[in-house]
């Protein structure tokens, strides 16, 4: 076989490669820009404007600066970009310059750290000879995975609530339907919770007790289907409008096998997963099944999702969850999954609603 | 034929994947089994009435724990004995206890039937027992974490929340010098002690809380300057004679006493090391009292400082309760709202004083028998949570 010929065709295809690499390149940072942007919660933007405001202060009488960041918090790389862009932005609003030139005339080293809590952010100020340290703390309120060329379906985590006591399922009924503020319900193994979103937070306001004859399961599950007004445990129910939290009753009933708890596990990815939920078509993939890690209680988890049709390959990335997931359920109109797990590291029970979106 | 041996190999792939699919460990707990425990120390009595020595102290607090409903805010139990997730069912003072399921509690009875104690159990003897099946559940020293790991022994290891420290002791002539602490504290290679003596679990101490807690930490640097505290020690006239006292039962301490001697020599420091008999080891929300060491002249002494809570305002105030008393420590009281920024600078203003200097983060590490299911390392301040393991019947205790 005779293929001499075959560098001088390739060069022009070489060429056009490149091309259409970068212009892929080009279009995946920009797109992936300003969706970080866009997806900044506005808590962040605050904490950055109040970091701002803290270097401008103490910098004075600085008129420009470098900026190093460091990164060691759980933070992706897009996230990182999007908030070094905010600050930089935000000090330039205060009317000091980045300068590449050295020495600038305060040296700033941001480091995105997080605490048991929150996210910490810390800005190391050096200016001549002294250093000082401002900081502040901002809410991990949504992890989102990073962007990648090969899954086309991108999962993001919101967090919902935490608490210490144990959650076993959680349902929020939006403004639009409650005719007023949003509810958040909490079902607990021995009460189910309604909160209210009144001046910015989440304010109890009703608390049924589930009244029992025996002391409850330790490994009780349960689960709350909104639209029929139900909350099920193996051993009890509660029901009413839970738009209208005064209607709700629980009461004790036999206590059975919690089947209807406990999903027929499925075998993919060369293993039993016994803990998955099935949602909507969506990205044209058709349905999803987003499904959890192999672990135990006692190992971080994560969430993953695969095309119900041909579940050999993931078309997401993994979600990072610091603790096992204990309940998975899909939401109302199967477009996104409640998610209930308790976070390793604080020993608190979180509640997340895990949504999904299109593109890379 | 390469394409038929190929098929070939992933048939049996696919076959051996299916076959070991239901082999591996399932997530929902099953009732029954006794629980084998074993613990260094000896407990005297349950009875949270009787004060317990501060070596006794940690082992039953955790025993307590299962026996009573709950803690008040201050940490005592609430409720009778047996109103807990289990009920004593045998003691024997000194040596062993029975806990049987509480079948009423409140929250649901524990997946294991029973759990039986062993005390006094030597740590030889406990990694042993663990080797050879014969216990479900000890706690290991960190250091001996590595050692018990190459030997087969399940080692479950929790964030670091153990601050060993070298307090500088209030009232002492020879450490009143600001320049005399901060020499030592300069001299101390941490790193060594974490990679030598820790064997790696563990990490260097600069501030008061560690990374995972604060997210602060890292603003505190822990290299060692041998340099710079040689060249203090020569400027201090006249120079005077140190003594550092640890827990004469304590074997890491003695083992970090003796390498920050090494250290201070290095540097040219006149410092000895002292072991101060029944001193106790300390918590955070253990009296202070017991710390001192005044039955031998010692002018600093190691303490180990166990975090009551992952939240570092929480876990700095408790820290604060016990350094203040012991190196004559004064911090303002930490408001509830503090912000990182708040504890940072309390942090600060404790390490710039040079009253504590911090040497390493130590986790709770603990051997399990592979029976074990749904261990849960628990958070800094928690119990052992005991009564949510399992015992999966699919592995028999020997």
């Amino acid at each position: 076989m005779c293929n001499w010929h075959k560098p001088m065709r390739l060069l022009p295809r070489f060429f056009l490669r490149v091309i259409i690499s970068l212009a892929f390149f080009a279009t995946t940072v920009w797109s992936s820009q300003v969706q970080s942007t866009l997806q900044m919660p506005p808590e962040w933007n605050k904490a950055l404007d109040s970091l701002a405001d803290k270097i401008g202060t103490t910098a004075k009488p600085a008129k420009t600066f470098s900026l190093d960041v460091r990164n060691i918090s759980s933070l992706n790389a897009d996230d990182v970009s999007s908030l070094r862009r905010t600050l930089v932005e935000n000090l330039t609003g205060l009317g000091l310059t980045l300068t590449q030139r050295m020495p600038a005339d305060a040296q700033l080293q941001l480091t995105l750290s997080e605490s048991a809590e929150d996210y910490v952010w810390v800005t190391e100020i050096r200016r001549g000879g002294a250093r000082e340290v401002v900081m502040v703390s901002a809410a991990r309120e949504i992890v989102k995975n990073p962007s990648s060329a090969g899954p086309s379906v991108t999962l993001q985590r919101k967090s919902i609530w935490e608490q210490a006591g144990k959650i076993l399922d959680f349902g929020l009924v939006s403004d639009a339907v409650a005719a007023g503020s949003s509810i958040l319900v909490i079902l607990e193994p021995d009460k189910l919770s309604f909160y209210e979103y009144r001046s910015g937070e989440w304010q109890l306001t009703r608390a049924v007790a589930v009244a029992r004859v025996r002391p409850v399961q330790r490994d009780v599950r349960g689960r709350i289907d909104l639209p029929a007004g139900k909350a099920e445990l193996a051993d009890a129910e509660c029901s009413g409008n839970f738009q209208r939290p005064e209607t709700v009753t629980c009461s004790s009933v036999a206590a059975g096998y919690d089947a209807a708890f406990v999903t027929k596990p499925i075998f993919m990815q060369g293993r039993t997963v016994d803990s998955y939920v099935t949602l909507a078509p969506a990205c044209g993939i058709g349905p999803l099944t987003l499904v959890t890690g192999p672990g135990d209680w006692t190992e971080p988890d994560f969430i993953q999702a695969f095309g119900l049709k041909n579940q050999a390959g993931a078309v997401s990335e993994k979600i990072l969850v610091p603790g096992p997931i204990l309940a998975l359920w899909a939401s109302e109109d199967g477009n996104s999954a409640r998610v209930v797990s308790r976070n390793l590291q604080t020993g608190a029970y979180e509640a997340s609603i895990v949504s999904v979106s299109c593109g890379d | 034929m390469k394409l038929r041996l190929f098929l070939f190999l992933a048939a049996i792939s696919v076959v051996l994947a299916v076959v070991a699919a239901p082999l591996r460990p399932a997530r929902r707990p099953r009732y029954g089994g006794t629980l084998r425990v074993e613990i260094g120390t000896i407990v005297r009595s349950l009875d949270p009435s009787v004060a317990a020595n501060p070596e006794e102290a940690d082992a039953k607090d955790e025993l307590d724990a299962l026996l009573y409903d709950r803690r008040s805010e201050d940490g005592t139990f609430v409720g009778a004995a047996g109103s807990g997730v289990f009920r004593l069912s045998a003691w024997e003072a000194e040596k062993s206890a029975v806990f049987a399921a509480n079948e009423d509690y409140r929250a649901g009875r524990p997946f294991v039937d029973s759990i039986e104690v062993q005390m006094g159990r030597s740590t030889h003897e406990r990694l042993l027992d663990l080797e050879l099946n014969k216990a479900d559940f000890a706690q290991i020293p960190a250091e001996l974490a590595r050692q018990a790991a190459d030997h087969g022994v399940r080692v479950s290891a929790s964030q670091p929340d153990e601050l060993l420290a070298l307090v500088f002791l209030k009232g002492r002539t020879a450490t009143e010098n600001a320049r005399v602490r901060e020499a030592i504290a300069r001299c101390i290679d941490r790193a060594a002690i974490v990679n030598f003596i820790l064997q790696k679990e563990g990490e260097p101490a600069g501030g008061l809380l560690p990374q995972w807690s604060s997210g602060t930490a890292f603003l505190f640097p822990t290299e060692t300057d041998a340099r710079s505290a040689k060249e203090i020690w020569t400027q201090i006239s006249p120079s005077p004679k140190l003594v550092l006292g640890y827990d004469s039962v304590d074997t890491l301490e003695q083992s970090v006493a003796e390498r920050i001697v090494v250290n201070a020599k290095e540097a040219g420091i006149s410092l000895v090391s002292r072991a101060i008999p029944n001193p106790g080891t300390a918590s955070a929300h253990a009296g202070s009292e017991a710390l001192r060491g005044d039955t031998i002249h010692v002018d600093a002494r190691l303490i180990r400082l166990r975090m009551p809570s992952p939240m570092p305002r929480v876990a700095l105030a408790a820290f604060i309760d016990v350094l203040g008393p012991l190196g004559g420590i004064e911090a303002g009281p930490l408001p509830e709202n503090a912000s990182p920024e708040d504890i940072y600078n309390s942090e600060r203003s404790i390490i710039s004083g040079g009253r504590v200097a911090p040497l390493v983060w130590m986790p709770q590490v603990y051997g399990l028998s592979a029976r074990v299911r749904d261990w849960k390392q628990p958070v800094a301040g928690e119990s052992w949570p005991l009564a949510d393991v399992w015992l999966d019947s699919t592995t028999d205790a020997r």
